[in-house]
């Protein structure tokens, strides 16, 4: 089964870039595959400037993968232990790791909960440490895939706003994050590509996007339906289907990613 | 590992001098001979289960694909995950040691240094065999192929309990291909006897030549498990 083909797309530095699409569509695969965790069939992709099969160590490097998955923690070791363990496995001394690990704790707002251990935390917490660790090396891009998924509506907003003035605007990183949230697309992202079934049907900025369609000030509902012929929020179940041709900004060759 | 190693005391006093002329070659004495070898055959129990289980168990917490998104090489995380095991067994194995002294093993004509060789290329062979039977684990995620060969044949083959001396000659060859074999005689000869480095040769020349051909076997299939892995989108699945 192919997850992602034809996969095309440039990001910009210091760029917010979303990936959005129904689930299955293939945006953690994608994540998965420029995070160097899945090899593609097919093609290749740079990342900082790094090939993914060539240099993946050096793209390791350069990136930082925040995963809504809480299980990917330790839960019996405190928040703190946590982002030791993996500041070593980004081969921070201890002192550099004690000093960046204070500086994150403080920056997500953990530094009174740090030495609680890490199961008696909030799903809020657990994505701010999620955050923290994923900012553990300082690395040029972020990936986050769907970094609110678990969270609910106060602390999703409080992330995205941490995302958006802090990782972005403050911190001048590159964000590459995964959504099947509209809402989340339309305030966060400088350009969104939308995903379905493995392809990139549209990329663009929003005002781009919206700018194909006839019907007046649509949503990015309404521009999903118009690339994919799927309404979104209904299970992303099929409507009609799209004849006009694939729309891609951003430049390159088509069809570099398969897998 | 108390009552194990009071059950084989036991079994020796009972048996008393039977089986001598097997036993002679390693001092004689049945307990001494039993000692070495469930102590050290640990070891090959430990290897092969150590990596496949480092990997499963951070599978299954849902923290290795944390791990491997960091620098530090995914064999590095595999090898340092399992380095515990290999600690906690060398304490296993000397207490085995001390235990066996206090009921009488004589081990004064010991050759430390010679043991230490001895142990280093058994840990480097077994280790190896791990990290093959862990490859196969990645792909295959059960029924590893390596690990119930060395399991099912170690024991009865490997002169664990018994010489291997006892076996009918023709399935001695089978013992001749396992490096546990040469492991364990050339333990007791370096502990129980004082063999120097040059009398422990063909046990030594032995695990070199094993160590030679797995160390890179075991590289290399670990190296095509992880990509076969990756290419599958397998490698956090268990």
């Amino acid at each position: 089964m192919t997850a992602v083909e034809d996969v095309n797309l440039n990001v910009k530095s210091g760029e917010l870039f979303g990936i959005l699409g129904p689930n299955g569509a293939g945006k953690t695969t994608l994540i998965k595959i420029l995070c160097t965790l899945i090899l593609p069939s097919e093609g290749t992709a740079h990342v900082n400037g790094y090939d993914i099969l060539k240099d993946s160590g050096k793209v390791r490097e350069s990136i930082g993968f925040v995963t809504s998955d809480e299980r990917s923690f330790y839960w019996r070791l405190t928040g703190r232990h946590n982002l030791r363990f993996f500041a070593a496995l980004h081969n921070y001394y201890s002192d550099d790791a004690k000093e960046r690990i204070d500086e994150l704790l403080s920056l997500v707002g953990m530094e009174d909960r740090a030495d609680d251990r890490f199961l008696s935390y909030s799903a809020g917490m657990k994505q701010r440490m999620a955050i923290a660790r994923g900012l553990l090396n300082d690395p040029a891009v972020l990936f986050m895939d769907e970094p609110t998924r678990a969270l609910d509506p106060g602390a999703a907003q409080n992330v995205r706003k941490f995302v958006k003035e802090h990782i972005t605007r403050d911190e001048g990183k590159t964000v590459f994050l995964s959504t099947h949230h509209l809402p989340e697309a339309e305030e966060l992202c400088d350009r969104i590509a939308i995903i379905n079934e493995g392809r990139i049907v549209a990329v663009g900025t929003l005002e781009e996007l919206k700018s194909a369609l006839d019907k007046p000030d649509p949503g990015l509902g309404d521009v999903f339906t118009h690339y994919t012929g799927k309404e979104f929020e209904r299970g992303a179940a099929p409507k009609h289907v799209y004849q006009g041709r694939r729309r891609m900004m951003g430049g390159g060759r088509p069809g570099r990613i398969r897998y | 590992m108390l009552f194990s190693i009071l059950t084989f005391y036991f079994v020796s006093r009972l048996i008393g001098g039977a089986g001598t002329e097997y036993l002679e070659p390693y001092g004689g004495d049945y307990f001494s001979f039993v000692l070495i070898g469930i102590a050290f055959s640990g070891y090959l129990m430990t290897a092969l289960r150590s990596f496949s289980e480092s990997i499963r168990g951070e599978q299954m917490m849902g923290t290795l694909e944390a791990m491997l998104v960091t620098p530090t090489d995914t064999s590095a995380i595999v090898m340092l995950s399992s380095l515990w095991s290999f600690i906690f067994m060398s304490f296993r194995v000397l207490m085995y040691l001390v235990i066996g002294i206090l009921l009488g093993v004589d081990m004064s004509n010991a050759n430390v240094f010679a043991a230490l060789i001895i142990l280093v290329l058994t840990i480097i062979c077994f280790g190896s065999i791990g990290i093959i039977s862990a490859s196969f684990i990645m792909v295959l995620k059960r029924g590893d192929p390596i690990n119930m060969f060395f399991m099912s044949t170690s024991e009865l083959f490997g002169g664990v309990l018994f010489p291997i001396s006892v076996l009918p000659e023709w399935l001695r060859t089978i013992s001749y291909l396992l490096p546990i074999t040469y492991s364990l005689s050339g333990m007791r000869h370096a502990l129980l006897q004082g063999y120097s480095l040059f009398a422990l040769a063909p046990e030594i020349i032995a695990l070199l030549i094993f160590s030679v051909v797995l160390v890179p076997l075991g590289l290399l299939s670990f190296r095509y498990a992880i990509k076969r892995a990756k290419l599958d989108g397998s490698l956090v699945q268990y």
